[in-house]
C-alpha cells in the first residue's frame, strides 16, 4: 500500500498480492490442518491456568459467598460489574464490524469481520458470567427470567437488571447466529478439503449440507443481510441497556441521561482496541499479513480516535453538567471523582481513554504496530477504569456522608477477573486452530478477480 | 356346569363337553409344570413375606428421619395455663447490668426469654432501659456459659465435679477456716439487694472470720465523699430535673454513662420538647472529654479536667462576690475569693462571652439551675459543686427520694491488706461472688499473683474470667433471667426480679449458694433463695410498708407489678457543711492528664461476650470493638501520631500502649481511655477486644480517682486499626466540610429563632413534580418521625432493634469492610472546628419512602410496597442483586454478605442455645438476601391480628416499634398518618418537620423534627 497514498479515486484492494481462491483456502485453512505448535501450547496452557485460577475464586463464592469479594455498603457493586460492563463493551466491536460495516458495504470488514465475531461471542459469555455471580443467591438465576408459576410471581421490568437479562442474553443469541450462519460455507469448504474421517463428520454435521449452490447462495445472502439487519440496532441497543443500568438510578454520577451513547461509543472504543491489539498476534502467527493488512489495522485505529474523542467529550460534558447544571450532588460526586479519594483512578482513566489515543492523529504512529499495541493495551485499561470510576466513585460517596465507604477489592476480586481473561483467551486460542478466522468465501469474493471484471 | 349352558366359549366346548371339563380339572397345562419342585422354593409363605414387607417399611419409615426434621411438633397434651403457643408472656423483673438496677419487662415466647424492655410501672426507669439491658439477653443464651462446676486451675484436678461434691468440699473448708481463724473473703460488687445484704450478714455470722470487699470499676464514690463531707451522709438525693432550666455538666456524662442515666434523659428531655412548651432548658457543658452529654450541649467548652476546679472557684467567686446573686454560705474559701472568670478564661483561652452567658444565666436562675459533677473528677471539685449548688440555692432541686446502699465500697487500703494476707497465707478461702477482681481491680493490687498464694479460691460466676482461670472451684451462677431477687437503689423503690426460664444448664443462684453452705450439707433445693426472699420480705420488710391486705396477696400482686413502692421514711434533709469547700485545692499539673472513663456498653468488661454490645458504635466517635486513647489534634500533633498509630501512656505505677483516636472536641492535654476492654478470657467474642488498662489505675483510683495528672506519652512503634462504622472526615477540608447543613441532612436552628419565626425551615417551598400517578392509601398508613430535640445518641434504638429483629453480629473485620449488619443508625456529624465541634445525632433507618427508589430497580419484585404504606422485603424471593441498596439514597440496606451467624469466630452464633434467644416472629435470615428497617411489621401484623379479633379497626397507636419503645427520651413517635387525630399527624405537620433530601422526590415517610439549640443569638455558630 505505500503507493497508494495519492490516488483516493481508486479502490484500494483489500487483500494484497493476488492470491488464487486455492491459496487462500491454503492458507486459511492451514493452522486447521496442522498439530499446533509449542508456542500455542504455551499461551494456551498460560490462559487455562488464568482461568483456573477464576474457576477457584468463583468456587469459593459460590461455596462463602459474596464476603469473599470487596463489596459493602455502600458500595454493592465493585469488580463484578465493572467486569461485566467491560466485557460487554468488549463485544461490541465484533458485531459492529460485522452487521453495520456489511450493511454499509464497507469490504474492508471482510479480513477481521469473523475473528472480531469470534470474539464478541467470547466477551459476551465472559460478560454474562458477572450478572449471575454477582447475585446473592447464585443458585436461584431462574427468579430473573419471566416463567409462569403457581405463586402468581413475575418479574418487575420497570428494573434495568431485568432489561440488561434480555438485551444480553439477545444479543448473544443474536451474535451467535450471525456467527454461525457466516460459518456455514466455510465449513462446507473445509469439509470438502478435510481427510480426516472425524473432522469430515463435525464439519458435515454443522455445514447443514451446504453444497455452494447457486440456490444456496442466494438465500445465504438474504438471510446474512437480514441478520445483520437483526444485530444492528442491538450494538446500539445492548451497551445502551447496560448504561440504563445506572442512568434510571437516583445515584449522583450515574443518574445521567448522556450516558447510552457515552457508553456506546466506549464500548465500540474498547472492543477495536481489543480487536487491534489480539488480531496482531494473529496476523503474524498465521501468517496472514496480506489479508489481515496494515491498512486494516489503522482502519481500526481510526475507529478509535474517532470513539475516543466521543469518550473524551462526553467526559468533558459530564463535568460541564455537574456545574451547569447547579445540582449540589451530582457537582460533588464530579469534584470527588477528580480530586477525592479514587482521583488515581479518575485521571488514569482519562489519560489511557482521551489523552493517548490522540497520538493516532500521526500517521506515523496509527501505522506503527508497537505504537498502536501499546495504546490499543492502554485503552483497554482506561476503559476498564471508566467503568470502575463510574460504579465505584458514584457509591462510595453518594448522598448522606454518614454513610459514605471505601472499596478494596480483594484477591477473589482479582481472581475472577483474571479468570475471565482466562476463559476469554482460552475460548480465542480454541478458535484459530478450529474454525476460519477469516472468511474463506467472503475473501475469495473481494480477492483479485473474485467479482466479475468491469464490463 | 350344567350341560344346558346357555354360554360357550369355543366351539370344543360347546362339542366336546366332557374333553374340556376334564382339562379344566386340572389348573395348569400338561408340562407346564413339569420344572416346578416344591423343594427348590423358599419356604417363605404368602404371609411371611407380608410380614417382612411390613416390618421392612416401618423399619425404613422409622429409622431414616428426614435430615429437614428437627424433632417432632407436637401440641401439649396438657397445656400449661398460661402458655399459649404464638402468643409472647410478659414478666415483671428486675436488670442487673448495671447499678441503675432497672425495672424491666421480659418478653417470653413459649417459655424463652426473647427480649428485655422497661418495666412501665417502675418508677425510676418508667418503661425504658438502656442498651446494654436490651443486649443483655443474649448473656442468657451465650453458649460459653458454664455448664456445671468445675474444677480450676489451682485445685490441681480438672474437669467437672457435681455440686454435691463441691458444697461437701466447701463447707469443709469454710468450717476449717473457722476453727483456724483464717479468713474468708467475700469479694463482691455493691450490694443494691436487702435480702442479698441479709444472706450476706448470715454468712458473717456463721462464720466470724468472713470478711467482705467490695468494689465496682466504676463508681461514684467521690461524690459520695463529697455529700459525706458537705452534708455528713452518703444518701445523695435525686434531682427534679424539670424544674433545673439550667444545667451545668462538668466531665459529667449524665446522658451517657452516669447516675441513673434513663431517668436522667428522660427527664431532661423532657425539658426540650417542643410540642409541650419552648422554654427549653440549657445545657453548658465543660469537659475535657468528647461525652453524649457534651455533644447534646447548647455550649460546650473544652476544658482539661485538671482545671475545672479553678473555673468552679472562679464561677463561685463570680456570682457570689462580684455579682452578690444567691446566697454564700460561710466564709467564701481563699481559692474561690481571688479567681476571677475573666482571668481565667484568658488563661485557658475559654471564650468569654459564653462563661458570662453561664454566669448570666445561673445568677438569673437561682433554686432553678443544677450543677453536676462527673464521678471521674476528684472530690474537692465534687465538694465545690455542692458549695455552688447551695450558694445558688439549688438545693430546692433534691428531692425526698435518696440513694440507697446495702454495701459501702471497700477503701484502697482494705483492698491492699487483703491482697497482703492473701499472699501471707492469712486467708483461708476467697470468694468472688460474681466479681472478676483479677481483671477489674487496678493491676498495683498484685491481686492475681496474691490470688495464686490462696489455697482455696472459688469463683462463682456465669461464665469463665481473668479470675476463675486461677480459682480451685468454678461454680456456674444463674444468669439474672433464672433468678430471685429485690433491689433496692432509691428509697421507697423495691424492684423485684423473678426467674422467668429455668436454669438452662446446672447453675445455681449465687445467694442460694452461699445459704447451701451456711445451712449445711444437701441443704440445696431448687427454690431455697425464693423461699429465703419470701421469709425475708413476710417477716422483715412487709410489716414496714403498713399495708392492709395479706403478704400473699401482697407478694403476688408485687411480683406481676415488679415494683413496690414504700413511703419514704423521710429523713431530715442534710444540712449543708460550708466548711467542706475549704479543703479545695486546685490541682498543678505537668504532663498529660490521663482520664480513666466508663465505656457505654460493655460496663466493667461483664459483657465483653456480648457481640451485640460489641457492635454498638461508640455514640461519639462510632469505633466499634475496640477502646482506644482519645487525644485533641494539637495533642496528636505535639506527640507526633495520627490515627491508629500507638501511644505508650507511662504513670508511675504502670505502663501501657493503646491505639490513638483524634477526638475533636477532646481539651488539648488531656487522655481519655474507656475502661472494661481487653479481656483474655472472655470467651470467643470478647477475649483480646481492646486494650486492658488496669495497669494505669492507681490503688486509688479504684475509690474514684480516675483522672490521674503527671502521665508521660511517647509515641509506640507500630499500627492499630481501629474501626468505626461512619468514616471520618477531616473537619478542616472546606470539600467535605458542614455537608449534613449543606444537604439539608440535618437541619437546626435556634430557639429564638423558633420564637420569633416558627415556621423559618420552610421559608423556600419546593414543589416537586411527579411523573406517576400518586397511590392513594387509604386506612391505616405508617409513619414514623424523630425529635431531633429529644434524640440523645444513646443507641438504645440500636439495641432495641438488633435484639426484636434476630440482627446478626458480623464482627470488627467486616465492620471495616462496612458491613455492619444493624437496622437502624444514629449518624453523627460535626460542624465547626475540630477544636470545638458542634454534633448533630441523626437516628437513620429505611425511610419507608412512597417513591421508593429501591422499589422500581429490584429485577423481581422483592422490594415491595404494602398497602399501609410499608417498603416491603421480601427474603424468599430476593435474589442479592444488591441494586435496591445501591439505588437507596440513605443506604439503609443490609446485605447478608456471608451466613453471619455461621462465619463469626468459628460459627459462634450458630451453637446451641443461642436459637432459642431469636424472635420467632421475625426470619433469621440466610446469606445472599438484602435486609432493612420494617417498621416492625412483626408487631403491625400482631395489633392487626389483636384489632380483628377484638372486631375493631386497626389504630396507629396499637403499635410501638421496638426502637420507639427502646428510646429512653421518647424520640420516635410511629402511628398512622392518615388518622388526623394521631400524634404522629402533628409531628408531620409541625413547622420543625422536614424530611431528609427531599429533593430526590422519594417521599420518605420518616419525618424529623429540627434540632433547636437554646443559645442566646437567634444564628448558629
Amino acid at each position: 500500500m505505500s503507493t497508494a497514498a495519492l490516488d483516493y479515486t481508486r479502490e484500494l484492494p483489500v487483500v494484497e498480492g493476488s492470491p488464487t481462491a486455492a491459496e487462500v483456502d491454503a492458507t486459511i485453512a492451514a493452522p486447521l490442518d496442522q498439530f499446533p505448535s509449542r508456542m500455542w501450547w504455551i499461551i494456551f496452557s498460560i490462559a487455562l491456568s488464568f482461568f483456573s485460577i477464576g474457576v477457584f475464586c468463583i468456587g469459593m463464592t459460590l461455596y462463602k459467598g459474596l464476603g469473599l469479594w470487596g463489596v459493602n455498603q455502600p458500595v454493592s457493586w465493585g469488580f463484578d460489574i465493572v467486569n461485566f460492563v467491560f466485557w460487554v463493551g468488549i463485544g461490541h466491536a465484533g458485531t459492529l464490524i460485522s452487521a453495520i460495516l456489511f450493511l454499509l458495504r464497507q469490504r474492508w470488514r471482510t479480513g477481521i469481520a469473523r475473528f472480531a465475531e469470534a470474539m464478541t461471542i467470547f466477551a459476551v459469555m465472559c460478560a454474562g458470567l458477572f450478572p449471575l455471580l454477582h447475585t446473592g443467591r447464585e443458585w436461584l438465576p431462574m427468579y430473573l427470567s419471566p416463567y409462569p408459576n403457581q405463586h402468581g410471581l413475575w418479574v418487575n421490568f420497570t428494573s434495568p437488571l431485568l432489561w440488561d437479562v434480555f438485551a444480553v442474553s439477545t444479543y448473544f443469541t443474536v451474535s451467535l447466529v450471525f456467527w454461525y450462519v457466516g460459518l456455514i460455507p466455510d465449513l462446507a469448504t473445509l469439509r470438502d478439503r478435510t481427510t480426516n474421517k472425524i473432522k469430515k463428520v463435525i464439519y458435515s454435521l454443522f455445514s447443514l449440507g451446504w453444497r455452494h449452490s447457486n440456490r444456496h447462495w442466494q438465500h445465504y445472502e438474504r438471510a446474512y443481510l437480514i441478520l445483520a439487519g437483526f444485530a444492528t440496532p442491538l450494538v446500539l441497543s445492548v451497551h445502551t441497556i447496560v448504561s440504563f443500568d445506572f442512568a434510571v438510578s437516583v445515584i449522583p454520577g450515574w443518574h445521567t441521561t448522556i450516558f447510552p451513547p457515552y457508553f456506546v461509543a466506549g464500548a465500540v472504543f474498547s472492543g477495536f482496541a481489543m480487536v487491534q491489539n489480539v488480531l496482531i498476534f494473529v496476523r503474524q502467527a498465521f501468517n496472514l499479513k496480506h489479508i489481515i493488512t496494515l491498512d486494516h489495522l489503522e482502519k481500526m485505529n481510526k475507529v478509535m480516535i474517532l470513539t475516543g474523542s466521543m469518550v473524551g467529550y462526553a467526559y468533558a460534558m459530564e463535568m460541564f453538567i455537574a456545574w451547569y447544571g447547579g445540582n449540589q450532588f451530582e457537582r460533588f460526586v464530579f469534584l470527588n471523582r477528580a480530586l477525592g479519594p479514587y482521583a488515581w483512578a479518575y485521571w488514569t482513566m482519562v489519560s489511557c481513554n482521551v489523552i493517548f489515543p490522540q497520538l493516532f492523529w500521526f500517521k506515523k504512529i496509527r501505522r506503527s504496530i508497537p505504537a498502536m499495541f501499546i495504546i490499543g493495551i492502554t485503552v483497554n485499561i482506561g476503559m476498564w477504569f471508566e467503568r470502575f470510576v463510574i460504579i465505584v466513585t458514584s457509591l462510595s460517596r453518594d448522598f448522606l456522608p454518614s454513610s459514605w465507604g471505601h472499596y478494596t477489592p480483594t484477591f477473589y476480586d482479582v481472581g475472577i477477573l483474571l479468570g475471565s481473561f482466562g476463559l476469554f483467551f482460552t475460548l480465542i486460542l480454541i478458535f484459530v486452530r478450529v474454525l476460519p478466522v477469516v472468511s474463506i468465501s467472503e475473501l475469495k469474493a473481494v480477492i483479485e478477480g473474485g467479482q466479475p471484471s468491469k464490463h | 356346569m350344567s350341560n344346558e349352558s346357555k354360554y360357550w366359549k369355543s366351539l370344543r366346548e360347546l362339542h366336546d363337553k366332557d374333553a374340556v371339563g376334564e382339562l379344566k380339572a386340572h389348573e395348569f397345562m400338561d408340562g407346564v409344570t413339569d420344572d416346578f419342585k416344591m423343594s427348590e422354593l423358599s419356604g417363605m409363605s404368602r404371609k411371611q413375606f407380608l410380614a417382612l414387607l411390613t416390618a421392612s417399611a416401618a423399619f425404613a419409615a422409622a429409622g431414616c428421619s428426614n435430615y429437614r426434621d428437627r424433632g417432632e411438633i407436637v401440641p401439649y397434651t396438657r397445656k400449661p395455663e398460661e402458655v399459649t403457643p404464638g402468643v409472647p408472656n410478659f414478666y415483671a423483673s428486675t436488670c442487673t447490668g448495671c447499678e441503675q438496677s432497672c425495672g424491666i419487662l421480659v418478653k417470653t415466647r413459649e417459655g424463652r426469654p426473647i427480649k428485655l424492655d422497661g418495666n412501665p410501672d417502675h418508677p425510676i426507669n418508667q418503661g425504658k432501659i438502656c442498651a446494654t439491658g436490651q443486649g443483655s439477653v443474649l448473656n442468657l443464651y451465650d453458649p460459653n456459659r458454664l455448664r456445671g462446676p468445675e474444677y480450676g486451675s489451682s485445685s490441681g484436678k480438672s474437669g467437672t465435679l457435681t455440686w454435691k461434691q463441691a458444697d461437701a468440699d466447701i463447707t469443709r473448708l469454710l468450717d476449717e477456716c473457722a476453727k483456724t481463724t483464717k479468713e474468708i473473703a467475700l469479694v463482691l460488687h455493691s450490694v443494691h439487694s436487702p435480702t442479698a445484704a441479709k444472706v450476706l450478714s448470715d454468712v458473717s455470722a456463721k462464720y466470724p472470720t468472713t470478711r467482705l470487699y467490695v468494689y465496682d470499676l466504676f463508681n461514684d464514690a467521690n461524690r459520695r465523699r463529697a455529700w459525706q463531707l458537705s452534708y455528713g451522709s452518703t444518701e445523695i438525693p435525686s434531682i427534679s430535673w424539670e424544674k433545673a432550666k439550667i444545667v451545668l455538666a462538668l466531665e459529667s456524662d449524665f446522658l451517657g454513662t452516669e447516675g441513673m442515666t434513663i431517668e436522667q434523659v428522660r427527664r431532661f428531655t423532657n425539658g426540650r420538647d417542643i410540642m409541650k412548651s419552648k422554654d427549653f432548658n440549657r445545657l453548658y457543658c465543660i469537659e475535657g472529654a468528647m461525652s453524649l452529654t457534651g455533644a447534646n450541649a447548647d455550649y460546650r467548652l473544652r476544658l482539661n479536667p485538671s482545671q475545672q476546679l479553678g473555673l468552679l472557684l472562679a464561677l463561685i467567686n463570680e456570682i457570689g462576690l462580684v455579682r452578690k446573686k444567691g446566697s454564700l454560705k460561710g466564709t467564701i474559701p481563699v481559692q474561690a475569693s481571688g479567681a476571677s472568670l475573666l482571668q481565667f478564661a484568658n488563661q485557658h483561652s475559654l471564650p468569654v462571652e459564653v462563661l458570662n452567658h453561664l454566669a448570666d444565666d445561673l445568677s438569673a436562675n437561682v433554686g432553678r439551675s443544677i450543677v453536676l459533677a462527673g464521678d471521674v473528677l476528684p472530690v474537692e471539685v465534687h465538694v465545690a459543686v455542692n458549695y455552688l449548688n447551695e450558694m445558688l440555692g439549688n438545693s430546692a432541686l433534691y428531692e425526698e427520694k435518696k440513694s440507697v446502699s446495702y454495701s459501702d465500697h471497700s477503701t484502697p487500703s482494705q483492698l491492699e491488706s487483703l491482697v497482703a494476707r492473701m499472699k501471707s497465707g492469712q486467708v483461708g478461702v476467697v470468694v468472688h461472688v460474681g466479681t472478676n477482681p483479677v481483671f477489674q481491680l487496678p493491676k498495683e493490687f498484685g491481686y492475681e499473683e496474691a490470688l495464686k498464694r490462696v489455697a482455696v479460691s472459688i469463683s462463682l460466676v456465669e461464665s469463665t474470667d481473668e479470675t476463675s482461670r486461677f480459682c480451685a472451684y468454678v461454680l456456674p451462677a444463674n444468669h439474672a433471667l433464672e433468678s430471685w431477687g429485690d433491689f433496692n437503689v432509691r428509697t421507697g423503690v423495691y424492684s423485684f426480679q423473678q426467674p422467668v426460664i429455668a436454669p438452662l444448664y446446672d447453675t445455681r443462684q449465687k445467694e442460694a449458694v452461699l445459704l447451701s453452705w451456711i445451712q449445711g450439707k444437701d441443704s440445696f433445693h431448687e427454690t431455697l433463695y425464693h423461699e429465703y426472699l419470701m421469709t425475708h420480705w413476710e417477716k422483715t420488710i412487709f410489716p414496714t410498708l403498713n399495708r392492709s391486705v395479706d403478704f400473699k396477696s401482697f407478694w403476688y400482686a408485687s411480683l406481676h407489678d415488679g415494683v413496690v413502692a414504700a413511703s419514704d421514711h423521710s429523713t431530715e434533709p442534710s444540712r449543708f457543711k460550708s466548711d467542706s469547700l475549704s479543703t479545695a485545692i486546685p490541682v498543678a499539673t505537668d504532663g498529660y492528664v490521663i482520664g480513666l472513663t466508663r465505656n457505654f456498653y460493655i460496663s466493667d468488661g461483664t459483657f465483653a461476650n456480648n457481640g451485640w454490645l460489641q457492635e454498638l458504635p461508640h455514640p461519639i466517635s462510632k469505633v466499634v470493638w475496640d477502646n482506644y486513647a482519645s487525644i485533641s489534634t494539637r495533642t496528636a500533633k505535639e506527640l507526633g501520631v495520627d490515627n491508629n498509630d500507638r501511644v505508650e501512656i507511662s504513670l508511675p505505677h504502670g505502663k501501657q500502649t493503646v491505639p490513638v483516636f483524634i477526638q475533636p472536641g477532646q481539651a488539648d492535654g488531656y487522655v481519655s481511655i474507656e475502661m472494661g476492654y481487653g479481656r483474655t478470657n472472655a470467651g470467643p467474642i470478647g477475649s483480646d477486644v481492646g486494650v486492658d488498662v488496669g495497669g494505669l489505675l492507681s490503688k486509688a483510683s479504684i475509690a474514684g480517682a480516675r483522672v490521674v495528672p503527671g502521665a508521660k506519652i511517647v509515641k509506640a512503634s507500630g499500627q492499630y486499626e481501629l474501626v468505626t462504622t461512619q468514616e471520618h472526615h477531616s473537619l478542616d477540608d472546606t470539600f467535605v466540610k458542614e455537608l449534613h447543613l449543606k444537604r439539608e441532612i440535618i437541619r437546626e436552628g435556634t430557639l429564638r429563632q423558633y420564637e420569633k419565626d416558627p415556621t423559618f425551615l420552610h421559608h423556600e417551598k419546593k414543589e416537586l413534580f411527579n411523573i406517576a400517578h400518586d397511590v392513594e392509601y387509604n386506612g391505616v398508613k405508617w409513619a414514623m418521625s424523630i425529635d431531633l430535640n429529644k434524640c440523645t445518641g444513646c443507641n438504645a434504638c440500636v439495641a432495641g432493634c438488633n435484639v426484636e429483629n434476630n440482627i446478626p453480629v458480623v464482627g470488627k473485620e467486616q465492620v471495616q469492610r462496612g458491613r455492619e449488619m444493624q437496622w437502624i443508625r444514629l449518624d453523627r456529624y460535626y460542624a465547626g472546628t475540630p477544636d470545638n465541634p458542634s454534633l448533630s445525632h441523626q437516628p437513620m433507618l429505611c425511610q419507608h419512602c412512597d417513591n421508593a427508589p429501591c422499589e422500581n430497580v429490584c429485577p423481581v419484585v422483592a422490594t415491595n410496597h404494602s398497602p399501609d404504606g410499608l417498603n416491603q422485603m421480601v427474603y424468599n424471593r430476593c435474589v442479592g442483586t444488591k441494586y435496591c441498596s445501591n439505588n437507596c439514597p440513605y443506604k439503609v440496606r443490609r446485605f447478608n454478605f456471608f451466613n453471619w451467624r455461621d462465619n463469626l469466630a468459628e460459627g459462634y452464633y450458630e451453637q446451641e442455645p443461642i436459637s432459642l434467644m431469636h424472635n420467632p416472629e421475625v426470619t433469621v435470615r440466610s446469606r445472599g438476601v438484602m435486609e432493612k428497617c420494617t417498621f416492625c411489621v412483626q408487631r403491625i401484623a400482631d395489633a392487626r391480628q389483636h384489632a380483628t379479633e377484638q372486631g375493631r379497626p386497626l389504630k396507629g397507636s396499637d403499635v410501638k416499634t421496638a426502637c420507639q419503645e427502646a428510646c429512653p427520651a421518647t424520640a420516635i413517635v410511629f402511628g398512622d398518618m392518615n388518622d388526623p387525630k394521631s400524634d404522629i399527624s402533628l409531628y408531620r405537620a409541625h413547622d420543625l418537620g422536614y424530611h431528609v433530601l427531599e429533593d430526590t422526590n422519594a417521599r420518605p415517610n420518616v419525618t424529623y423534627l429540627a434540632k433547636l439549640r437554646n443559645i442566646h443569638s437567634e444564628n448558629l455558630t
